[in-house]
């Protein structure tokens, strides 16, 4: 009986790799979920025109060579929005900033779309569409 | 030892592995948008087993869509189709015969109309065209902006009594009996429709189809990975755009309304576009509300519970089956009937 050991040395070495593993898995699910990324995609008349980064940090409004009247607007905070249009129900500017992945906004009478997706594949976390603006 | 820590990586890998494959869809993710159906935009969300299949599906959607957007149409004519434009011109003159699919949707309208205690009355074209003209001219030049009288108002609404709306099943034809009254089925033809495309869609084996028209979502079946498909509903008042809450969606479907798009400012204050119909002006108990059930088309017509008290549209919800319902208050208090599913 006094040769008995509750564990091998060997056996606590593999334990500990096992909790060192799953601690960087745990790590690396928490930080790349959490900070999850996503783009804008701006369509005209169901043809991608651009991609938007909105993680730039930086502020700016531009306009496209499709319709130079139609305005979007890029935020520090990564939102994005109409920010002007010739269109006559002006729904597009009320839709307001987007930001977070299925939102989206259109300005129907200009033929724009403009949405947020996942910067990578979409996942189960990711919401499929946004309603409500 | 080498050999005991070989084992513990591989069986590590493979539960990795393993648990990745297990999260992989069998069909892959695919989207569309449509800008012309129902003057608003079309999303289409669907997993299939490739880009034909899945393109197949949207067209056989969009074309569906098509149909009834003619038919329920107010402001259009289509050669060879009698649509609700066609209805409300010759109103008080004759009866006219149409497509079936409209004679369903005003049955359906008038069995919301009593559900929603006549919230929603799809006779109430003549109110709500003086509110569409004041509000594009409005909107036109904001200067000259003005609001409509309520004695022109009142005038109106002499004229939306929906016992006025005769349907013939046998003949299939719908006459006006008042020729000053008008249909506007605005406030239901979209998720009316959305409802029967998807079943349309279900009859042709699609099953992975997330379809919404306008704010009307429909689910039909879960994502392809088999989780629950998640709706995201916006806060109106939210100038970040945050979202107020993600809703799970296996074969239901949300609607939402609110005031947030569609409105005109005179003298600084804004007026939208849903109706109060004992008022006959906009109704400000909050920015929006969104109901959660099976039918899109009924909850379409429960959005309605807008024009409403809180408190009158938690007891009309609470009083249906497997129906809920979220408000958000014009100071951005959130109320949620008993069953909603928060994430």
């Amino acid at each position: 009986m006094s040769n008995m050991t509750f564990a091998k040395k060997t056996d606590v070495i593999i334990v500990l790799i096992i909790l060192v593993i799953s601690g960087i898995s745990w790590w690396g699910y928490q930080h790349f979920s959490a900070e999850k990324q996503v783009k804008a995609e701006i369509y005209y008349y169901s043809d991608l025109v651009m991609t938007v980064d909105l993680q730039e940090k930086e502020e700016r409004s531009f306009a496209l060579p499709q319709d130079e009247h139609v305005v979007f607007h890029l935020y520090k905070d990564g939102s994005i929005a109409f920010e002007a249009s010739d269109c006559p129900d002006q729904v597009c500017v009320h839709a307001g900033r987007i930001r977070t992945s299925g939102q989206f906004a259109a300005c129907l009478p200009k033929g724009f779309v403009l949405k947020i997706v996942p910067a990578g594949e979409h996942d189960e976390d990711d919401t499929d569409i946004v309603v409500g603006r | 030892m080498i050999k005991k820590l070989s084992v513990v990586i591989l069986a590590l890998i493979l539960a990795l592995n393993g648990a990745s494959c297990a999260s992989q869809p069998e069909n892959k993710r695919y989207e569309a948008e449509f800008l012309s159906l129902f003057d608003t935009v079309t999303r289409i969300v669907g997993y299939a087993e490739s880009k034909e299949k899945f393109t197949e599906q949207a067209q056989l959607l969009h074309d569906s869509l098509e149909e009834y957007h003619r038919l329920y149409d107010i402001y259009t004519d289509y050669e060879g189709i009698s649509n609700i434009k066609t209805i409300n011109e010759q109103a008080g003159i004759a009866p006219v015969k149409v497509d079936r699919r409209i004679i369903d949707l005003l049955i359906f309208a008038k069995e919301a109309y009593k559900t929603t205690n006549g919230q929603l009355n799809v006779a109430m074209g003549s109110v709500l065209k003086i509110w569409h003209d004041y509000r594009e001219a409005g909107i036109d030049a904001p200067e000259n902006a003005k609001l409509p009288s309520l004695d022109q108002l009142t005038a109106a609404a002499a004229h939306t009594d929906i016992d006025k709306v005769i349907i013939d099943e046998e003949n299939s034809t719908v006459y006006l009996e008042d020729p000053q009254m008008s249909l506007d089925v605005g406030g239901i033809a979209k998720g009316y429709a959305t409802e029967q495309v998807a079943e349309i869609a279900e009859k042709n084996g699609i099953t992975s189809v997330l379809i919404s028209v306008g704010g009307n979502v429909r689910a039909i079946g879960k994502r392809g990975d088999g989780t629950a498909w998640k709706v995201g509903v916006q806060n109106p008042i939210d100038e970040q755009g945050e979202n107020v809450c993600d809703v799970p969606l296996t074969d239901a479907s949300l609607v939402t309304s609110g005031t947030y798009e569609r409105y005109y400012v005179v003298d600084g204050q804004k007026y939208h576009h849903i109706i109060d119909p004992d008022t006959l002006f906009p109704a400000n108990y909050f920015v929006s509300v969104t109901i959660l059930c099976k039918d899109s088309g009924m909850a379409d017509a429960l959005a309605k519970i807008f024009n409403m008290p809180y408190e009158e549209g938690l007891t009309l919800i609470e009083s249906l089956p497997d129906t809920e319902a979220l408000w958000v208050f014009q100071d951005g208090t959130l109320k949620y009937s008993s069953g909603f599913p928060i994430e």
